[in-house]
């Protein structure tokens, strides 16, 4: 449970200790010595140090399961497996790397030729090995493995945008029907438009929803949402003139009918809305300003907990024992995050159900994609992915999964960096209050 | 100390009970007064004794408000899942060390794969023995029981050994019946020895004995110590009253100079020394603060060469 947090020394490397942390409170030293050495890797510690706790943990469960199956652990294991080969491939990397550095400084000409040589490969094999591993320390979004609801609304401007819209809707059920994921058109509706037709023999759409079945259509689409820009000739435009106009995609989760199971006996199930990551929750013993330790004596023993992802927190003293205090603030910190996270659902289905968008909140978006017809070209101006063969695009096919694919790496790597700016924020040493 | 308002002993005695009143000058605030009258009411009750259970309670509450620890009033301090014993002459262990040993025991279960066969512990200045007992008892739980466990603590204290002694005898675990009986070479076992960590027959004669020999030092994973950090004049300000006037000096300073650092530092010199010389396979120790973290840290380079490293012993590493 709660870990007490570590920051390091930074004064200790010129000392050759390998390892010299201090809890934040209490003070402590851990010095660990020894020939390994350190090499520049940006990954900070608190990151690294969840990778190997992760590690241990599969690996247990790896052993477990050997000796008896079960379903949970399985599946737990999948889930972290991931991290644990990240981090065994970067271990492997950073390994050789510093072996490689050690013949480096060898009196041996030969061996130093032949390790410069190495060099470089050993030092992009590390640099991939660490975008892995924190890609697969980034956490899920929440709603990653669910499937979707795709919204979809013409931009305010005429029947253009909404002829584009329904070439957008039509685009992405073939891609749907391409990839083989189940697709249930939820709503379709054409606005008035006198029988007219898109230059590509689009209807006006007023508003479609289409529902992408498959689990997992969340993590795949939440990059499509935002402003998709058209740029072509309309088909009434006789002077040939390029008119350009937008269409609104909303990609929303879509929950199953019956919510998840709502007792606390399950706290070790990750389904369960009970279930907390233990790496998530920060501990503290509380204590009162001033010095700790054996200066002073206090019969009090407060546990805070925090859960980081949401910042709810808990603090209990109800009891002389420090231990009992953490068991009591966990299971409280179970059942509100519980409560948080149904009220959250709640508000999702509620947002979901008030389908009226205001028209402002479309217009006032930035737009994400352009589709230009006269340059045969799609633009994604998030990954900056230029893809030409627009047709294919249009059609589903494997060129828009192209342009998704650059999405989904833009945002893995937005979500990299917060999570790097704050683990360091979080490891920074507190300041100490006189 | 700033003298209390008339009116929390007035608002005690009205929100809470007379009792609680006679517990603020130790308590110092409502909500600890509270809670601590809460915990003696529960003690009376869970022990149980022939003097009237009133009589009793009334009896820890004037100690306590006499500023007596509690842990001393009432004879025990929660320590992990553990009551330690805690009795005046013997430092009280705090919740922080509690935090950190559960964080050890945690560590030490899992870093190792597969389980090593044996692990072994040395605890310098152990007092009531919390430490490696806590430590026992998780480990005991957490490894199979093919790893033993060769635990010990010292500590110059008679009475802190006796209490270290008493203590291991009512947390003894035992192994699960329905298990089979540990083999002599998997077993599990805490010793505590009364002797001065600075004693000059501890490197040559006592250690050697209790750990076997490795390629470089002895067979030691852990070595651990919360050794007495405080200064002499941070004791006189920087400590509270309950502890200057009822802990054991002992265990809180050490006033005599040794060798070229500052008094309150003499602890960390020796362990690193000790450390030199046994090359464990992690130190713990507890310091009083991020300032004499820094300069423990310094004092690693004076001794680097013999910790392993190559180190080029820094010559500013001198704290005094
Ligand atoms: C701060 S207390 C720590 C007690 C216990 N480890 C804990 O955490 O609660 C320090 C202990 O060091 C012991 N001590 C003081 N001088 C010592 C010495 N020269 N050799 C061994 N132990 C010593 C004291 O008796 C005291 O029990």
């Amino acid at each position: 449970m709660g870990v007490p947090e570590l920051c390091a020394i930074p004064e200790a490397r010129r000392y050759r200790l390998t390892a010299c942390l201090q809890l934040q409170f209490p003070f402590i030293l851990v010095l660990t010595f020894g020939p390994e050495t350190t090499s520049p890797i940006k990954l900070p510690p608190a990151l690294l140090e969840r990778a190997r706790k992760l590690t241990v943990e599969h690996d247990q469960l790896t052993t477990a399961l050997q000796s008896d199956f079960d379903a949970k652990k399985a599946k737990r294991a999948g889930e972290i497996s991931r991290i644990a080969d990240a981090l065994k491939q970067f271990e492997k990397a950073k390994s050789a790397l510093s072996e490689l550095q050690g013949l480096l400084e060898s009196d041996d000409a030969e061996m130093r030729e032949l390790a410069r040589d190495d060099l470089e490969a050993t030092n992009t094999q590390l640099a991939d090995s660490s975008h892995n591993l924190s890609v697969a320390l980034t956490p899920k979004h929440p709603f990653a493995d669910m499937p979707c609801l795709l919204e979809i609304r013409p931009g305010p401007g005429g029947t253009e945008g909404r002829f584009f819209a329904d070439t957008v809707f039509h685009m992405y059920k073939a891609y749907c029907a391409n990839k083989g994921y189940r697709t249930r058109v939820v709503q379709y509706e054409s606005s008035d438009s006198d029988g007219q037709t898109g230059s590509e023999g689009e209807i006006a759409l007023q508003e479609a929803v289409l529902e992408v079945q498959e689990p997992g259509a969340y993590g795949l689409f939440r990059g499509e949402a935002g402003m998709h820009r058209v740029q072509r000739v309309p088909a009434t435009e006789k002077s040939g003139r390029t008119h350009t106009s937008a269409v609104a995609v909303w990609v929303l989760p879509s929950f199953p009918e019956n919510p998840t199971s709502e007792s606390e006996s399950d706290w070790d199930n990750p389904e369960s809305d009970f279930y907390i990551d233990p790496t998530e929750v920060r501990s503290e013993t509380m204590r009162a300003r001033g010095a700790g330790g054996q200066h002073v004596n206090k019969t009090e023993s407060a546990i805070r907990l925090t859960h980081i992802p949401t910042g709810t927190t808990v603090a209990i003293q109800e009891s002389r024992s420090q231990q009992r205090n953490r068991e009591y603030a966990w299971r409280l910190l179970r059942s509100r995050i519980a409560q948080q996270r149904r009220e959250a659902r709640e508000e999702v289905s509620r947002q979901l159900r008030s389908s009226v968008l205001a028209n402002s909140q479309i217009t006032r978006g930035d737009k994400i994609r352009t589709y230009q017809y006269q340059q045969d070209r799609c633009t994604d101006h998030r990954s900056g992915l230029d893809a030409h063969n627009l047709p294919d695009v249009l059609k589903g096919g494997e060129t828009l999964g192209k342009v998704m694919e650059s999405v989904q790496a833009w945002l893995v790597n937005k979500d990299i960096q917060a999570l790097i700016a704050d683990e360091e924020a979080a490891a920074a040493p507190k300041k100490e209050s006189k | 100390m700033p003298r209390l308002r008339p009116s929390l002993f007035w608002q005690a005695r009205r929100e809470i009970s007379p009792l609680a009143a006679q517990l603020l000058p130790a308590c110092r605030d409502l909500e600890s007064a509270a809670n601590e009258l809460r915990w003696i009411r529960e003690h009376v009750q869970d022990t149980p004794s022939s003097v009237p259970p009133g009589l009793r309670v009334w009896n820890l509450v004037e100690k306590r408000g006499k500023g007596v620890p509690l842990q001393y009033v009432l004879g025990t301090q929660p320590f992990g899942n553990l009551e330690i014993q805690c009795r005046p002459g013997v430092l009280i262990p705090r919740p922080e060390t509690e935090a950190y040993t559960l964080h050890l025991a945690t560590l030490l279960s899992q870093s190792q794969h597969p389980p090593p066969h044996s692990l072994s512990i040395l605890d310098l200045c152990t007092g009531t023995g919390c430490i490696p007992l806590l430590l026992l008892h998780a480990l005991h739980a957490s490894l199979p029981p093919t790893t033993a466990l060769n635990i010990h603590g010292i500590d110059i204290s008679p009475a802190a050994i006796s209490l270290a002694r008493a203590n291991h005898h009512q947390h003894n675990p035992l192994p699960a019946p329905a298990s089979p009986p540990l083999s002599p070479s998997h077993q599990r076992t805490l010793t505590f020895h009364q002797t001065s960590i600075f004693s000059p027959t501890l490197l040559s004669s006592l250690l050697p004995t209790l750990f076997p020999r490795s390629s470089s030092g002895l067979d030691l994973d852990l070595l651990v110590s919360n050794p007495p950090y405080i200064s002499a004049s941070d004791f006189a300000r920087a400590t509270a009253r309950a502890v200057r006037n009822h802990e054991p000096r002992l265990a809180l300073r050490y006033a005599a100079r040794w060798g070229w650092c500052r008094p309150e530092d003499v602890f960390y010199a020796r362990l690193l020394e000790i450390a030199a010389v046994l090359k464990p396979k992690r130190v713990l120790m507890e310091v009083g603060g991020m300032e004499q973290a820094l300069r423990v840290v310094r004092m690693v380079g004076r001794f680097s060469s013999l910790l392993g490293g190559d180190g080029d012993g820094d010559g500013d590493g001198d704290g005094s």
